[in-house]
C-alpha cells in the first residue's frame, strides 16, 4: 500500500511557489499564500486525497495541520 | 508556447486557485476577477478572452419568479444579458458562457406542467442561443449536460456554498474545468480532418480473410451490432466534414468484398476518400495518404483495435492522434460520437461533401497527370467562379478557411470570426468567398479575400485558398475580383505581405507571379505608414500599382463577373 502523502507534502502541492517553513507546527497564515481562500482549497485537496469529507463546521475551525491531522486520525487515517 | 490571459468571471465563487483549475492554467494565464464582480468584467475587460460561469440560482430565486409570465420574464432576463450584449458589441475576444440552472426540485411539482423554475431556465438557454445565432465571437456550454456524468447532485456542494460562496463540490469544478477546455481548443484551433481506422476488429468483428465475409460479426445482435454503431459513428463524422479512410493490413479484394456485399455495412465506398489496404506497414501507408490528400499528418486521427500497430504508430508518427479506445468494443460508439478531437461550432455546406471533394481533387490530379498540353486542360475544366460577400451567412466558412487553411495562404493570420465579422462591416474593407464549380463538381466556397482601405492605397490582409483546388489559377480570379473592386472604391496601390510559416512554400512566388513587386521605398512613404497604421508586417512587403497590373490566367474562366478593366485588356492581347 502507497504511504499517505504527509500534509507537508499536500501543502506543497497546493501553494507550489510558497517557500513553507521546514521546521515548526504550521497554520493559516504560516506564508503569504496561505490565506483564507488558500485554506478551503487546501482541506478539499486534503479530502479528496483522503477520500474523506469535513463539515461545514470543521471547514471553519481546522486551522492548522495538528488539528487537521487530528481530524484524519478520528477518521481512521494515521501516521501523517 | 505563449500563454494568453483568459478573465474568469462567475455568478458565485470560483475558488481560484483550486487544484481543479490547472488543466486550463497549463494553457491560460488565468485572470479570476473579484468575486461576482461578472458585470463589470463584461462590460469593461474587452481585450482578453472570457469565461462567465452563470448559475441561474444566483441571479434569480424561485421567489422571484412568482406571478412573472413570459413577458415579465424575458425582461428580467435581458437585464440580465445586458452586460453580455453590452461586450460582444465592442469585444471581437472570445466570450464563453458556462451555464447553469440545475437547482433541486421535487419530481412531483414538474409532473403536470412545467415548473416555473424549468421554464427559467429554457427562455435563458433560448435567450443565450439567439444571442450566439448573430454574435460570432459567442460560445456556449450547458454545465448541466456536462455536470450529469457524475450525477448532478454530486457536482454541486451545498457546504462549499455556504462556506465559501461556491457553487460546485470539488468534483464538479473539475467537470466545469473539462467542459470549458475543449471549447476554448477549438476556438484556438481547427478540428482534426481525417479518422484513419482499420477494419478487422473496427469495422467489423472477427478477421474477413480468414472467416470470410459470410462470417463476419457485423449487424444483428451483440458485438455484430456495436460494429455496425461503429460505423455509423463514423459515417456522421464522415457526413459532417471529417476525411475517412482506410488503412487495414488484409487483402484489399477482401475488403471490398465486404464493402460491397455485405447487407449490413453501413460505410460505402463512396463515404471512404483514401485506402492503404496491404501487408505494409501503417505509418507508410498514413504517410502516403497524408500526401495524396495534401494534408498535415497532424491532421490525422487513427483507431485501431491492435494494441501492437497503436504503439507502433506512436513511435513511427507522433504528430498523429492515436487513439486508445478500452478493448470493449461495445463502448466505442458513444466515444466515437463524444470525440472532440472532431467537433466543430458550425457544419457548413462545404464541410457535407469534403468526401467528394477530395475525390474530386484526386480526380483532376490524374486527369492533369495524364494531359499533354497543361493549359489547354485547364480550359477544358469549364471553370466558373463566383464571388459570395463576407457576411453572417457566410461567416463560419470563411473563419474555417483562416484556421485550417496553411498552404496557399499569404500571411497565416488566424482571423476569428468575431475579427471577420468587425472587419467585414467595416466601410474600408473589401472582402468576399470565392466558390468554383467545373466539370469535376461543385468545390464550394474555397476562396477568401480580405483587404483594408486606407485612402487611395490597400493592403491585402488576408488571401487564401483551400489546397483541395490549387493548381487552377483561382487566385488569379480572385486577384481579378479584388482589383475590380478596389479600383471601384479608387484604390491605385495594392499592398500585399508574404509571411513565410514553414508551410506556405506554395504561396511564396504568387504576389511576383499575378505582377506585385518587392517593396523597396523609403519607410516614410506616406502609402506605406498608412498600410503599417493598418497591420503589423513581419514579413516580405509587395505592391501593385493596379493602374498598370496585367493578371495572367484570367482566360481559363468562364467568368459571370466583369474582370477588372486593365486585366481583361491583358488578358485579350
Amino acid at each position: 500500500m502507497t504511504p499517505n502523502p504527509s500534509l507537508r507534502a499536500l501543502l506543497q502541492q497546493q501553494f507550489p511557489k510558497a517557500a513553507i517553513p521546514a521546521t515548526g507546527s504550521l497554520a493559516v497564515g504560516s506564508f503569504a499564500e496561505w490565506d483564507s481562500l488558500g485554506h478551503f482549497n487546501y482541506l478539499m485537496l486534503v479530502e479528496e486525497t483522503f477520500d474523506i469529507r469535513f463539515s461545514v463546521e470543521e471547514m471553519a475551525e481546522l486551522k492548522g495541520l495538528d488539528q487537521i491531522a487530528a481530524a484524519l486520525a478520528g477518521r481512521g487515517v494515521e501516521g501523517l | 508556447m505563449t500563454r494568453t490571459t483568459l478573465r474568469i468571471c462567475a455568478t458565485s465563487h470560483l475558488l481560484p486557485g483550486n487544484a481543479a483549475w490547472a488543466p486550463l492554467e497549463a494553457q491560460w494565464v488565468l485572470a479570476f476577477g473579484d468575486f461576482a464582480d461578472w458585470p463589470t468584467a463584461l462590460m469593461t475587460v474587452a481585450a482578453d478572452a472570457l469565461l462567465w460561469i452563470l448559475t441561474l440560482e444566483d441571479v434569480l430565486t424561485p421567489e422571484s419568479l412568482e406571478g412573472l409570465d413570459g413577458g415579465s420574464l424575458d425582461e428580467a432576463l435581458a437585464k440580465l444579458m445586458a452586460p453580455l450584449d453590452a461586450r460582444l458589441a465592442t469585444s471581437t475576444q472570445p466570450t464563453v458562457v458556462a451555464w447553469s440552472t440545475w437547482r433541486p426540485q421535487s419530481q412531483i411539482s414538474s409532473a403536470r406542467h412545467p415548473s416555473a423554475w424549468s421554464q427559467a431556465g429554457q427562455r435563458l438557454e433560448a435567450c443565450l442561443y439567439d444571442l450566439a445565432a448573430t454574435r460570432p465571437a459567442l460560445h456556449l456550454i450547458d454545465l448541466d449536460a456536462a455536470l450529469a456524468v457524475d450525477g448532478l447532485a454530486a457536482a454541486f456542494d451545498s457546504r462549499n456554498f455556504y462556506a465559501a460562496g461556491c457553487r460546485f463540490s470539488r468534483k464538479g469544478l473539475a467537470r466545469v474545468v473539462e467542459a470549458v477546455e475543449p471549447v476554448l481548443q477549438r476556438i484556438a484551433a481547427p478540428p482534426k480532418k481525417v479518422l484513419v481506422l482499420d477494419c478487422d476488429g473496427v469495422l467489423w468483428g472477427d478477421v474477413v480473410g480468414e472467416v470470410g465475409v459470410g462470417r463476419i460479426l457485423l449487424g444483428g445482435d451483440g458485438v455484430g451490432r456495436a460494429h455496425l454503431d461503429i460505423q455509423r459513428a463514423a459515417r456522421r463524422l464522415g457526413r459532417a466534414g471529417t476525411l475517412l479512410a482506410l488503412a487495414s493490413k488484409n487483402t484489399a479484394a477482401d475488403v471490398w468484398e465486404v464493402f460491397d456485399r455485405h447487407p449490413d455495412m453501413a460505410l460505402t465506398r463512396d463515404d471512404i476518400a483514401a485506402w492503404r489496404i496491404d501487408w505494409t506497414e501503417k505509418a507508410g501507408n498514413l504517410e502516403s495518404m497524408a500526401k495524396d490528400l495534401e494534408l498535415g499528418l497532424e491532421s490525422f486521427v487513427f483507431l485501431d483495435d491492435n494494441p501492437f500497430e497503436r504503439e507502433k504508430m506512436r513511435l513511427a508518427l507522433p504528430q498523429v492522434t492515436t487513439l486508445e479506445f478500452p478493448a470493449d468494443v461495445t463502448a466505442w460508439p458513444g466515444l466515437i460520437d463524444g470525440l472532440d478531437l472532431f467537433a466543430r461550432f458550425d457544419t457548413t455546406p462545404e464541410d457535407a461533401s469534403k468526401t467528394q471533394q477530395y475525390r474530386s481533387r484526386a480526380a483532376f490530379t490524374d486527369a492533369r497527370r495524364g494531359a499533354t498540353d497543361d493549359r489547354d486542360f485547364l480550359a477544358g475544366l469549364d471553370m466558373r467562379a463566383l464571388s459570395v460577400p463576407l457576411d453572417i451567412t457566410t461567416l463560419a466558412r470563411a473563419e474555417q478557411l483562416a484556421a485550417k487553411t496553411n498552404q496557399y495562404n499569404l500571411r497565416n493570420v488566424r482571423h476569428t470570426a468575431g475579427d471577420l465579422q468587425t472587419m467585414a462591416g467595416s466601410p474600408a474593407t473589401v472582402a468576399f468567398l470565392t466558390r468554383l464549380r467545373d466539370r469535376f463538381g461543385d468545390h464550394g466556397a474555397v476562396g477568401l479575400t480580405l483587404a483594408r482601405i486606407t485612402g487611395d492605397a490597400a493592403f491585402l490582409d488576408s488571401f487564401l485558398m483551400s489546397c483541395r483546388v490549387l493548381g487552377r489559377h483561382l487566385d488569379a480570379w480572385m486577384l481579378g475580383r479584388l482589383v475590380m473592386l478596389l479600383q471601384e472604391r479608387g484604390v491605385r496601390w495594392l499592398f500585399a505581405e508574404f509571411r513565410d510559416s514553414g508551410r506556405n512554400a506554395v504561396a511564396a512566388d504568387a504576389l511576383t507571379a499575378h505582377g506585385f513587386a518587392r517593396w523597396t521605398g523609403p519607410g516614410d512613404d506616406p502609402r506605406r505608414r498608412a498600410v503599417a497604421d493598418l497591420s503589423a508586417i513581419e514579413g516580405e512587403l509587395y505592391f501593385a500599382d493596379l493602374d498598370r497590373l496585367i493578371i495572367p490566367h484570367l482566360d481559363l474562366f468562364h467568368d459571370p463577373q466583369p474582370q477588372p478593366p486593365r486585366a481583361l485588356a491583358a488578358a485579350v492581347s
